[in-house]
């Protein structure tokens, strides 16, 4: 414990020198932007940067990079909330109470509480990170398929409570995104399902294509469905303050219980950004005094995933940093970036290069302060977005989400596919069909088969799997508590009416 | 363009556009960027944008390169062994010998690995076991008809057991098998060496072979040839230029590559990288790649393109579960809906609106295309914006131009993507 301060604060020595604390700062605000344009991820933000780097020394690098990807996480919300739609995959579950909040005019708070829920979370995270890295990731491999396949079904009960008014509509949403996930390459085998001969379906259909299709493209559609020239009503900002004393004492607690679920799954190399989320918005809900105010503007539904896909971007740095495993995108690229120094991530580059690991995990605590100063007094300024005249807003939302969704894989066919999403975005929303689900549907249903027979291939065809493994069956269990949980509080309260 | 060093004007390119058909942080990937970096650092090139072109081990790339680079000059695409294979089990309709190969550049040898505890301490164990009974060893490795999965079904048949019984379990990307093969989720593990020669240092791995001819300096693991196992396999990565360019272009871009790969930022970013020189050019290229897709059609064939043999049960259910699911929700949810008739939020819509923003988007797909990038994101931000309030058109057009403007400085220039050009972006 004592070696591992004392090499964090070599790290701090080097990180806080002037030249550093500028890749930081360089770092942060690109991040930020990156997370704010829909389809434009950190990912491709860092690999567009590979080659510019290239001259740099690997720690400033390295420092750029990492400031990027937490930077991604802040800037991700902010689109959420003011404009329904979600700058990253892991802001998703965001629009949800983040929008609603922004329409009552409290979309400065629910930016304040996303960005501090984030420098709450990320700074956990990252002294978790810091603390535990090794343990942890020897613990994140003992997760195989079957593990990973309870993993999902105990997310796959978190739409419980996204399906919104109607569960039958709720259950359709979920099979349409099902359905959506069965298009393109099965995994295990090599062969195409449901591609239609079309070969840029080959590789199914890109959860962010779906995502802005869905929210900002079906959203513009929407609202000009209903408009009438004459109800075209200005969004109401009553404040840009950010966050009363109410919002304070309830955010808190979703901050922690966020970065407590979205750390660990970070951590486990096929966790997903978006599952973290998922899985905290199900918490507060279910943990809420008021579940009706969910989907109405609650502020934990704003807090709670925010701190979750922080705290899992730091968790997703344990893998790579101490095994070498990307498990995100994002890692991938630094993955490469590492080997573009000559440096060989892998379980000896905590010892061979000392130096860079630990520099890189001080500026992660530098850029967390660094974010937070910079998104703290923009929240004011982007919630003043929405005085912007909504023809210009529409007309904007357009443009960026058309270049988003090309820019993914440069296909005109994918533009096609954005549009068409956006008309049956447009038309769930008018026969009021929950969106969420179906993303849930996209990113779960793939994982979940894949891993279920990956399992059960790896026993040879045993599907005691699932039971036998002690990880498994726990998880396995736990979504069944969570599944009853209502029904028998309901049969309880029931009884005590009685 | 006034600057430029008038002897050196022939050889130099003024832009070299090289396409890379995976996501960012592959083999492929790194392979163009490193490409980037020496033909940009040497001269060769003033500009080489690179292209990330992902999807269906290179197939997708493949395709639209056939189609939208044909007869261009001065455009490059990495491919490889990978590609061979994508070609074969995707069933692709065009194969690479619809382009005009280049050079074969790099390769990288294959590492058979195993957990610490595993019962196999050496290659001939794990060798009997598979003679004995191919299907009861589970091989983790990348993606189902990659290089790691055809290495699993050349060493099955090489011991003479039945390929098509091979039980192979695709991970997608090199982390997630990685994670698998390292926490002991599978028998045995087949990864390039690059990626697992971090593990095999640090001793989180057992290697039992690696698949190059005789031994590489610097890498303490045998071959399957000096432990009895006749068998060379490497995964080879190439370049390619579009098919119908002229010979005059053909050889242009031959000389380019060949002074990339003699030049010393070259020669030592294949060292940073561990890669294997494996450069090769003109006929003996051809034969050596017939020679190789032969090779990956035969054992492909003899894997079939389903090898998965233990799950094929549970392969088809799941579908027509969420088939069958989506059908019922539906029509539950559209009778629920017409019985209790709720009044829905816009019964009586307006059309105006929703169709002058349907006109929009087609605006774009046609403008974008046609003209250009530019014009037409102003003409979708022009005609959304009419479709809300249309009272300030001339006012809507110029700020609807000012944003398109301003994105395409911000995707093109900044981050270097590249966008639909036509006259107004070559003019900005």
């Amino acid at each position: 414990m004592i070696e591992t301060l004392r090499a964090l604060g070599s790290g701090f020595t080097n990180a806080l020198t002037l030249h550093h604390l500028m890749w930081a700062g360089l770092g942060v605000t690109l991040g930020t932007a990156v997370g704010v344009l829909p389809g434009i991820g950190p990912a491709l933000t860092v690999a567009v940067l590979l080659p510019v780097t290239f001259s740099l020394d690997p720690v400033s690098a390295f420092i750029m990079f990492g400031a990027i990807y937490y930077g991604a996480m802040y800037g991700g919300s902010t689109t959420s909330i003011l404009l329904n739609t979600p700058g990253e995959t892991g802001s998703i579950v965001t629009t949800i109470d983040g929008y609603a909040m922004a329409r009552q005019g409290r979309a400065a708070a629910a930016l304040a509480t996303a960005a501090i829920g984030s420098f709450v979370a990320g700074t956990l995270a990252t002294i978790a990170l810091t603390l535990f890295a090794p343990p942890l990731s020897a613990l994140a491999l003992r997760f195989g398929p079957a593990d990973y396949f309870a993993l999902t079904i105990v997310a796959f009960t978190s739409v419980a409570v996204l399906l919104g008014e109607s569960v039958l509509r709720g259950l359709f949403s979920l099979f349409a995104g099902l359905a959506l996930g069965l298009v393109g390459i099965d995994q295990l085998t090599g062969t195409a399902r449901f591609a239609f001969g079309i070969p840029q379906l080959l590789d199914g259909i890109d959860v962010i294509i779906l995502v802005i299709g869905l929210f900002a493209v079906g959203e513009t559609m929407y609202q000009a469905w209903i408009h009438g020239r004459d109800d075209l009503q200005p969004v109401r900002i009553d404040d840009f303050g950010g966050m009363t004393r109410e919002d304070w004492r309830r955010s808190w607690k979703p901050w922690l219980r966020g970065a407590a679920i979205g750390f660990p799954l970070g951590v486990l190399p096929c966790g997903g950004a978006e599952v973290p989320t998922f899985l905290s918005y199900m918490t507060e809900k279910r943990l809420s005094d008021d579940p009706s105010r969910f989907g109405r503007g609650a502020i934990e539904g704003v807090a709670g995933p925010e701190a979750a896909n922080n705290a899992a971007a730091a968790g997703v740095l344990v893998p790579l940093l101490t095994l070498g495993l990307p498990s995100s995108a994002t890692a991938a690229v630094m993955l490469a970036a590492f080997q573009q120094y000559g440096l060989q991530p892998g379980p000896l580059l905590f010892s061979s290069r000392p130096d860079l690991v630990w520099t890189l995990i001080a500026s992660l605590y530098i850029g967390n302060v660094m974010l937070l100063v910079l998104n703290l007094p923009l929240a004011g300024v982007w919630a003043r977005l929405l005085l912007v005249p909504r023809r210009l807003l529409f007309g904007g939302i357009l443009v960026l989400s058309s270049l988003g969704a090309y820019s993914l894989n440069r296909s005109m066919l994918d533009l096609v596919l954005l549009y068409a999403i956006g008309v049956i975005g447009c038309a769930m929303r008018v026969s009021q069909v929950p969106l969420v689900p179906a993303v849930l549907g996209l990113v779960l249903g793939p994982l979940a088969e894949q891993q279920f027979r990956r399992a059960v291939a790896i026993s040879n065809g045993d599907v005691s799997v699932f039971l036998t493994r002690p990880i498994s069956a726990g998880l396995l269990l736990a979504a069944v508590i969570v599944l009853s949980a209502p029904l028998v509080r309901r049969r309880r309260s029931a009884r005590t009416d009685r | 363009m006034l600057a430029g060093v008038p002897c050196a004007a022939q050889s130099t390119y003024e832009q070299l556009r090289i396409i890379a058909p995976a996501a960012p942080g592959g083999g492929w990937d790194q392979t163009a960027r490193v490409m980037q970096q020496v033909l940009q650092q040497t001269g060769i090139a003033r500009a080489v944008p690179v292209e990330n072109v992902p999807g269906a081990a290179g197939t997708i790339g493949l395709a639209r390169f056939i189609g939208a680079e044909r007869g261009r000059g001065d455009t490059l695409m990495v491919s490889g062994l990978i590609m061979l294979g994508g070609i074969v089990t995707h069933r692709s309709p065009v194969t690479l010998h619809d382009v005009t190969p280049i050079a074969r550049l790099t390769g990288e040898y294959e590492v058979v690995v195993v957990p610490p505890s595993s019962r196999f301490t050496s290659l001939q164990d794990l060798l009997q076991a598979l003679r004995a009974n191919p299907s009861s060893i589970s091989w983790g490795g990348g993606s189902a008809g990659g290089s790691d999965h055809i290495l699993a079904g050349l060493i099955t048949d090489a011991v003479g057991a039945a390929a098509s019984r091979v039980n192979y379990i695709a991970f997608s990307g090199g982390g997630e098998s990685l994670a698998a093969i390292v926490g002991g989720q599978v028998d045995v593990g087949i990864n390039g060496y690059a990626e697992l020669s971090a593990q095999i240092d640090a001793g989180t791995v057992r290697p039992l072979g690696i698949s190059s001819h005789t031994r590489v300096s610097g890498v303490a693991v045998p071959t399957f040839r000096e432990q009895g196992l006749d068998l060379v396999f490497e995964n080879w990565r190439s370049i390619v230029a579009p098919p119908g360019i002229s010979a005059a272009d053909r050889g242009r871009l031959t000389r380019a590559v060949d002074a990339m790969v003699q030049s010393p930022p070259w020669r030592e970013a294949i060292g940073r990288y561990r890669w294997i020189d494996r450069y090769l050019t003109g006929e003996p290229l051809v034969s050596f790649m017939n020679s190789e897709e032969q090779r990956v059609r035969s054992i492909l064939a003899k894997l079939g393109t389903d090898g998965d043999t233990s799950a094929a049960g549970t392969r088809g259910i799941y579908p027509i579960f969420v088939l069958s699911g989506l059908a019922l929700t539906g029509i539950a949810a559209l009778i629920a809906g017409i019985r209790s008739r709720q009044p829905s939020v816009a019964m009586a819509p307006r059309w105006r609106s929703p169709v002058l923003v349907g006109i929009a988007v087609v605006a774009n797909l046609v403008l974008a295309e046609r003209v250009g990038f530019v014009a037409g994101s102003a003409a979708l931000f022009w005609l959304t914006a009419r479709a809300f309030d249309q009272r300030h058109p001339l006012r809507d057009a110029l700020i609807g131009s000012v944003t398109a403007v301003a994105a395409y400085l911000l995707f093109a220039r900044l981050l270097d993507l590249s966008l639909p050009a036509g006259v107004i972006e070559h003019w900005l």
